[in-house]
């Protein structure tokens, strides 16, 4: 066996039931490897089957498992024992639900409603530009492609919005791109609709640049850098 | 309405026109293909997962089989033989056709979407080879697969869902489907518990769609997410109605040990290797021309054997048996660019750096061939010749059967969106006459509030833990890989106690809030039927097919050329049936029909 450490997460906890919240503590030896959301289980199958989290894929392709341990937002399901001993230089964790949506059990969120934002700013093809030939694809050129690329592998995890430091009346940064990525879209025309949405009352006007977003995001995009086009005036139909 | 003993009961009723259960590629390419085509169609859509994006086809990769009829080298006809020669003659004709000659379109219909294909330098959609897809009948690679990246699955889902989202279509994620609701053997929907509300509705639907997808989760090392507990074959031997060809599980000869995420073939197509604990390259002496590249099935065989010839190696933190698989070899930029994702797995999940040491692999299971019988049209089958009024399957939780006994890669994303828009079409014609579902029938939701209550009321000192553990255990053991009979029939013997043990399982909390204990023990049991049901199938299936490998008859035999079927609609009592396979291409006689017959799968 490879080193086993001896872990204590606290964990912030809610009962819907009764509406209480509190914090628990829990101690468990677990090797280096170990991801957090194993340790999440862990807890369930030796000594908790209460402690409700969330998770799917579990190789950060999914988004479901993002939390804040130690006030950072991340996905769990990548956060390994060591790495985060090395992160955090200790091995007492605080882990505490996303702040993005109200929270339905422990560290459950209804990311059902941190969602709304997204909806709000369509992933669709909202207007779509005048279709190629029967059979055909559009043409889109890998040099067009790559100037938003990135921002298409957005896996909406919520960590930037968590992190963001405008949390009321803004869609937040991740919804951000999904307009950014639609207005950066050959395919798409509805260039008035998105500027709308992308300057209006709670889109960048509200960004104070202070580049949280890129910082935390799993996915590793520089969710900043787009911002800034955008504030650039990259996208906007009248300039 | 139905009352539990202890009070569980429906709290309300939903009536919509169709009723979608499992919100992924599959279930919402098929809710897009009806909205656009009657607008006014009121579409409910249900997900375990936080939001249909979560769903588990966003963490498909490598991508999506597909020839341009306009293709000057790669012919439909191509792609058609290579998918029939991979299900080891099993998959049937008729669903090849559509399938394959429907791809394109399907292709089209994504990218004009807005879909975010990789592109060649002249803006068309890029193609990469993959495994087992060939031109000329078998003769060398085609470039075949279009792709986003090496996230093409998380393209499709995205683009499925926002069209989903564009139409209104009504989600009820975080909710889990318990029921079908039958009425004179007609299906009218499901029950369904909302986790966050802890409720119970009755979804009354003209017309019900299943594509709960993978179903893989009784391994101890499986790519499926943790939601992929086979609850839709569940719910459909529950309702009396039969599965096909669930023997038919695919393991990948290189899960990632642990975890078991998928480390793609990609890694071995740039020249990786494959050793043993003594590092000897051991592809060579099995495969001594195709080494690290042969197919799927035979790969993760030799590596399993391998293990138990006691050349393995276990790991020190998951206590796992496992291979190596070297990359060390391979040049700088390689490991940059081409192979960036999947190294960064390694890196995070086990702690290992690919270009300086070894990674450890081993087969995982992936995906599964078999599932709900459909016709062509994707409506579910009670038998070989009947349908089920107003119930239909796409996607990988349905068997129609495009894959037979083996699936090549590529080939299950594409299913997802052709079957998907067939199934949408047809549902289409078919609300044009259909009844109303009528009120609620009278036994509605007693099946699932009585296991419900069960699970409420269990008393004794069983721990889930240790009877997943066990169960994943041993059908990674004895229902795996290699299979025999006396192995299978322990199995089964096995698979039964732990069922019974699993009725002594006190929970903790009583509420139906976001109870995870409670979701997870009602999911135990859908693992065990289902784990039971494919071990009764395997050992009733006394020759090799495709990723059925019986050491016990390790040759394909003619008596075996067709599709099992198999019934249980209660624990144990299970009966099987078998179904023809299609052969429409080759008794037509057309052009190449000779290419159709029962050939010999050689590569
Ligand atoms: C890691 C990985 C990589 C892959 N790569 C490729 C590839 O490159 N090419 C390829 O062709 N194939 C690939 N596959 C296979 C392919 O991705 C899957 O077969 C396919 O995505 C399944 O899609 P689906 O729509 O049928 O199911 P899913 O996308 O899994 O959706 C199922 C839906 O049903 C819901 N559901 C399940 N049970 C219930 C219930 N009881 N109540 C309510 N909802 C429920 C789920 O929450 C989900 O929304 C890969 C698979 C994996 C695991
Ligand atoms: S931008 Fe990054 S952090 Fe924000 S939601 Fe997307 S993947 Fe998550």
């Amino acid at each position: 066996m490879t080193q086993q450490y001896d872990i204590v997460l606290k964990v912030s906890r809610y009962d819907p039931d009764v509406q209480r919240a509190w914090v628990q503590d829990y101690s468990l030896k677990a090797g280096g490897i170990l991801r957090f959301v194993d340790l999440f289980r862990k807890i369930n199958d030796e000594q908790d089957p209460t402690l409700a989290w969330s998770s799917s894929c579990e190789h950060a392709q999914c988004g479901s498992c993002g939390m804040r341990i130690n006030g950072r937002p991340l996905l769990t399901c990548e956060l390994l024992v060591e790495t985060a001993m090395q992160m955090f230089n200790t091995s007492t964790f605080s882990v505490a639900p996303l702040t993005v949506a109200p929270v339905v059990r422990d560290l459950v969120v209804d990311l059902e409603r941190a969602y709304q934002r997204i909806h709000i700013a369509k992933p669709y093809i909202i207007a779509p530009a005048p279709p190629p030939p029967e059979g055909d694809e559009y043409r889109i050129v890998p040099k067009v492609l790559d100037r938003y690329v990135e921002a298409t592998r957005c896996i909406n995890c919520f960590c930037c919005a968590t992190a963001c430091v405008t949390q009321k009346n803004h869609l937040g940064p991740n919804a951000m791109l999904v307009n950014v990525v639609r207005m950066m879209d050959p395919r798409e025309t509805a260039m008035k609709q998105r500027a709308g949405l992308l300057y209006g009352e709670q889109g960048l006007p509200r960004c104070r640049t202070a580049q949280a977003c890129s910082f935390v995001c799993p996915k590793e995009i520089d969710v900043a850098h787009f911002i800034a086009l955008a504030k650039q005036g990259a996208f906007d139909p009248v300039s | 309405m139905a009352t539990s003993k202890n009070g569980l009961k429906i709290q309300s009723v939903l009536k919509t026109d169709v009723l979608i259960i499992g919100a992924g590629g599959a279930g919402l390419r098929c809710a897009a293909a009806i909205c656009e085509q009657r607008p006014d169609t009121r579409v409910v859509a249900v997900t375990k997962v936080h939001s249909p994006q979560k769903s588990h086809t966003s963490a498909a990769q490598g991508g999506m089989a597909a020839v341009d009829p306009k293709d000057p080298l790669d012919k439909i006809v191509y792609h058609m033989f290579d998918t029939w020669k991979g299900s080891d003659c099993s998959a049937d004709q008729n669903i090849i056709r559509k399938v394959c000659e429907s791809a394109w379109d399907q292709i089209v219909w994504l990218e004009r979407h807005g879909m975010h294909f990789s592109r060649t330098d002249e803006g068309r959609i890029a193609k990469r080879p993959f495994g087992g897809h060939m031109l000329n009948f078998g003769e060398v690679k085609a470039f075949r697969a279009c792709y986003e990246a090496d996230r093409t699955g998380k393209g499709i889902m995205d683009t499925v869902w926002a069209e989903a989202l564009k139409h209104e279509v009504i989600f009820l994620n975080q909710t889990v489907a318990v029921e079908l609701l039958m009425r004179n053997s007609r299906c009218v929907g499901a029950v369904v518990l909302m986790e966050h509300t802890g409720a119970f509705v009755a979804v009354l639907a003209k017309a019900t769609v299943m594509a709960t997808g993978g179903k893989t989760r009784m391994y101890q090392v499986s790519t499926n997410c943790r939601q992929n507990t086979g609850d839709g074959l569940a719910l459909v031997l529950q309702a009396g109605l039969p599965v096909m060809d669930v023997e038919a599980v695919q393991f990948h000869p290189t899960g990632i040990v642990g975890p078991g995420i998928l480390a793609s073939e990609a890694l071995r197509g740039e020249g990786g290797i494959l050793r043993n604990a003594e590092g000897e390259p051991f592809m060579e002496r099995y495969a001594p021309t195709a080494k690290d590249l042969a197919p799927r099935d035979l790969v993760s065989r030799c590596i399993m054997n391998e293990i138990r010839e006691g050349r393995g190696c276990v790991h020190p933190d998951h206590g796992l048996p496992h291979v190596w698989l070297d990359l060390r070899h391979l040049p700088e930029h390689v490991h940059k660019t081409r192979i960036q994702e999947v190294c960064g797995f390694f890196r995070k999940f086990v702690g290992v750096e690919p270009q300086s040491e070894l990674c450890p692999v081993t087969p995982t299971a992936h995906y599964q061939m078999g599932g709900a019988p459909t016709n062509e049209f994707g409506e579910v089958q009670k038998d070989p010749q009947h349908v089920v009024d107003g119930l239909y399957a796409c996607g990988e939780f349905a068997a129609a059967s495009l894959h037979g006994h083996n699936r090549l890669g590529t080939n299950s994303l594409l299913e997802l969106i052709t079957m998907g828009k067939v199934v949408g079409d047809r549902v289409v014609e078919y609300l044009r006459d259909a009844p109303e579902p009528g009120e609620l029938p009278d036994e509605a939701g007693h099946r699932a509030l009585e296991r419900f209550s069960r699970h409420l009321e269990a008393r004794g000192t069983e721990r889930f833990a240790a009877i997943r553990d066990a169960l994943r255990r041993l059908m990674m053991d004895k229902v795996g890989v290699f299979r025999d009979e006396k192995g299978l029939s322990e199995a089964i013997e096995e698979i039964a106690e732990l069922k019974s043990r699993a009725t002594q399982m006190a929970l903790s909390s009583k509420t139906l809030v976001m109870n995870q204990e409670l979701i997870q023990n009602w999911e135990l049991n859908h693992l065990l039927d289902v784990s039971y049901v494919i071990a009764q199938c395997a050992l009733a299936r006394r020759e090799s097919r495709g990723a059925h490998y019986r050491e016990d008859f390790p040759d394909r035999s003619p008596e075996f050329h067709y599709h099992t079927l198999a019934y249980m609609p209660e624990f144990g009592k299970i009966t099987l049936d078998q179904r023809p396979i299609d052969m429409s291409i080759y008794e037509a006689q057309g052009e190449h029909y000779e290419r159709f017959a029962v050939i010999e799968r050689k590569y």
